[in-house]
């Protein structure tokens, strides 16, 4: 299994411009206020997403977007991970990749350039509940042999908005006479784009957590010293620290595969998805329990991640359902033809 | 590099030495007698002869002065082989380097080519019988007499003392100075009148392990690297090269990669990769497996560390030792019965390699900063946690 990381400056640009729209743009009070809101989200976000050009990142330049990696993705999605950006941009990149890599010519040059440019929000249809799909103009399914695109004026389409658990991610069932729209198996190498991008998101959300709990850890005080000082604490947030910095390196080993079109790429972001199911809750549940009495209320934010990570660890297969493929491939180090 | 990469691989497709014909030591730590040293020793020199030992070292001292990164894939390609371990290990990862950043042309002129050659052997003179953890409570004293200095004291988890020329030793030389202050690092002479050593044996029976007694054993003024008193700035800088958290080893720390596949043969051998929790825990030690050599990739990307720089390099102990230990823990564990016998039983898997591996796993969690003073490290280095005391 080769490792390769590839990073380079304008990564780190990318990751800095991006880190500091979204300090700016979110703070958790604000996220909380929009989470509390009855849609969810502002569509003035979604217009400062389109004109940054992020609804485009993956898209090629011949269809109006940036035509930027994987490399370039992860990094925007680890840094809206950090701030639980409450706007359906992973479900569009989601749609988006679906149309670039399994796509039709004719399906990619009607949707995509309206995709990056915002005026269409497409969001990909990952499971019966859907992301984002409260306010979508379409869904966008893979099938058996590509992807098919269903508009929201479809005929004997109906959107069921969902009761959710982290309300910064709504979701809604969708269902067409009657039969929930729901992607099948999606292809590999959209399984393995996807898996980057949840990766790279929950481990800006897993990473966020572990510096918010090491900061309490350091003041909070008990039996005349901080918390952080004893090793009941301390310990357990190394654990946090290390399974954080290891799907960090996974992350971008399986962007670099992507890139690079290494075959070894869906076996790496397959174990970068498994990681982060596990760390992500993981990191918020010590999160949660390391606050103590206070971790357990409303007002802690440890919950809204905690909720975040439960949300996302299932898409496109959680811990056990990497571990799974993984162990074929183990079994059977051949690569995959498909 | 990849010229250098393909170089070495055929040199070790017609060199690898092959089966010695008898039991070979896991690793330096278990060496225990002659002719598992002498073995070793000749292995180490072909390595150096043919320009793989001290590949990026500086060639005025006996290195060969190759680009950086080439020693990283030499030893790829020898763990890859599964080639025999290097023996010199605490001269090639500790002591050398140590050499080169701190000792004097006249240190580096009188040590580095005879320790990369296997010349000359050293050891670790740090532990003391009531200093482990807390090693800077350490008592052996080294006081000047003279000319030269005179060493009294108690080692011990001395690995390679009972065949070391040289010692990097700890030492208090002035008693009054407080804690840490007063300590200086030598690099002592072993073959000399009052350094006694003393074998002790471990749990698996083997040997290899030594106390050294220093009963007013005499050392030369420049037997002192750096300055009087730096000795623990130095001692850390050495527990820093002993942890892989720096880089400069002369080899032998290609390690053993793609142990996981290893596992998974085995479970296939005993009919078990069928089984879905075997599978599954397979898988779950692969991705560990990969996350550690990811993490040492990323650690080479300074634009990917900028967060925490410090948190990959002293990561890198703990994550290996403990995935060894757990991966050792569960072949044993697949292996059923079996796994309760011992080396030389016929009915043994492998000779019971893994139960072997299991006991000596512990050395890697133990040695250099057990885990949990690793943890303690991390957590105050890269998270800001207050001390622990």
């Amino acid at each position: 299994m080769n490792a390769h990381i590839h990073y380079e400056e304008e990564h780190a640009l990318m990751r800095a411009e991006a880190r500091r729209w979204l300090d700016e743009r979110f703070a958790i009070a604000r996220v909380r206020s929009l989470a509390d809101s009855a849609e969810g989200e502002d569509p003035a976000d979604w217009k400062e997403l389109a004109s940054l050009g992020w609804l485009g990142l993956v898209i090629p330049e011949k269809h109006g977007g940036a035509g930027l990696g994987a490399t370039h993705l992860a990094v925007l999605m680890e840094e809206t991970g950090r701030r639980l950006l409450p706007s359906p941009l992973l479900p569009s990149t989601l749609a988006a990749l679906a149309l670039v890599l399994d796509g039709s010519e004719a399906q990619a040059s009607r949707w995509l350039p309206a995709i990056a440019s915002g005026e269409t929000r497409a969001v990909y249809a990952k499971s019966a509940s859907i992301w984002g799909a409260e306010c979508a103009d379409a869904f966008v399914v893979s099938t058996r042999d590509g992807v098919e695109l269903v508009e929201r004026g479809a005929a004997a389409l109906s959107i069921t908005p969902e009761l959710v658990l982290d309300r910064t991610r709504r979701s809604a069932r969708v269902t067409r006479n009657g039969v929930a729209l729901a992607s099948g198996e999606a292809s590999a190498r959209l399984t393995a784009w996807a898996c980057v991008a949840l990766a790279a998101e929950m481990a800006g959300g897993a990473d966020a957590l572990l510096a918010m709990t090491a900061a309490y850890a350091a003041t909070r005080e008990q039996f005349g010293k901080p918390i952080g000082s004893f090793q009941a604490v301390k310990h357990p947030l190394v654990n946090v620290l290390i399974g954080v910095e290891s799907l960090r390196s996974l992350v971008y080993a399986a962007a670099s595969a992507l890139d690079v079109e290494s075959a070894d790429a869906e076996t790496l972001a397959r174990m970068a998805k498994a990681q982060a199911s596990d760390v992500y809750v993981f990191a918020a549940a010590r999160a949660v329990q390391l606050h103590g009495g206070f971790g357990f209320t409303l007002d802690c934010d440890a919950h809204l991640y905690l909720k975040r990570a439960q949300t996302t660890r299932p898409a496109f297969g959680d811990a056990m359902a990497q571990r799974r493929w993984l162990a074929t491939r183990l079994a059977d180090p051949t690569p995959a033809t498909r | 590099m990849e010229a250098l990469r393909a170089e070495v691989r055929a040199w070790i497709e017609k060199n690898h030495p092959g089966d010695p014909g008898f039991k070979l030591p896991q690793s330096p730590l278990e060496v225990a007698d002659d002719r598992q040293f002498e073995w070793l020793r000749d292995w180490q020199r072909k390595l150096y002869d043919a320009g793989y030992v001290g590949a990026e070292w500086p060639r005025e001292y006996g290195g060969f002065g190759r680009e950086r990164g080439a020693q990283r894939v030499i030893d790829h390609e020898l763990g890859r082989a599964r080639a025999p371990f290097l023996l010199n290990i605490v001269a090639l990862s500790w002591a050398g380097p140590m050499i080169l950043r701190y000792g004097t042309e006249a240190h580096k002129r009188k040590f580095i080519a005879k320790l990369l050659r296997c010349d000359e052997i050293w050891c670790q003179g740090f532990s003391e019988p009531g200093s482990g953890s807390d090693l800077a409570s350490l008592r052996t004293t080294a006081l000047r007499e003279g000319d030269s200095w005179r060493i009294d004291g108690h080692k011990v988890w001395t690995t390679l003392g009972r065949y070391a020329d040289w010692c990097i030793l700890l030492a208090r030389t002035d008693p009054a100075a407080v804690k840490h202050a007063g300590i200086s690092y030598f690099l002592a002479p072993m073959k000399t009148p009052g350094v006694e050593v003393l074998p002790l044996v471990k749990m698996t029976g083997e040997g290899g392990f030594n106390q050294v007694i220093w009963n007013s054993a005499r050392m030369p003024a420049d037997a002192l690297l750096g300055r009087e008193g730096q000795g623990w700035e130095l001692a850390t800088a050495t527990l820093q090269f002993e942890r892989g958290a720096a880089e400069g080893s002369a080899g032998g720390s290609g390690g053993a990669s793609e142990q996981v596949a290893r596992v998974a043969a085995l479970a296939r051998t005993l009919g078990r990769d069928a089984d879905p929790v075997v599978r599954d825990r397979l898988a779950g030690f692969w991705i560990q497996e990969t996350a550690i050599r990811a993490n040492a990739q990323r650690s080479r990307n300074p634009g990917l560390v900028s967060d925490r720089p410090e948190a990959l390099p002293l990561m890198q102990k703990l994550t290996s030792t403990e995935q060894a230990q757990a991966l050792a823990d569960f072949a044993c564990e697949l292996e059923g019965d079996a796994a309760s016998l011992w080396i030389g039983d016929p009915e043994a898997l492998e000779n019971a390699e893994w139960q072997r591996s299991y006991m000596n796993s512990f050395a890697g969690t133990i040695a250099g900063g057990t885990s949990e003073i690793l943890r303690n490290i991390l957590g105050e280095r890269v998270l800001g946690l207050p001390k622990t005391r």
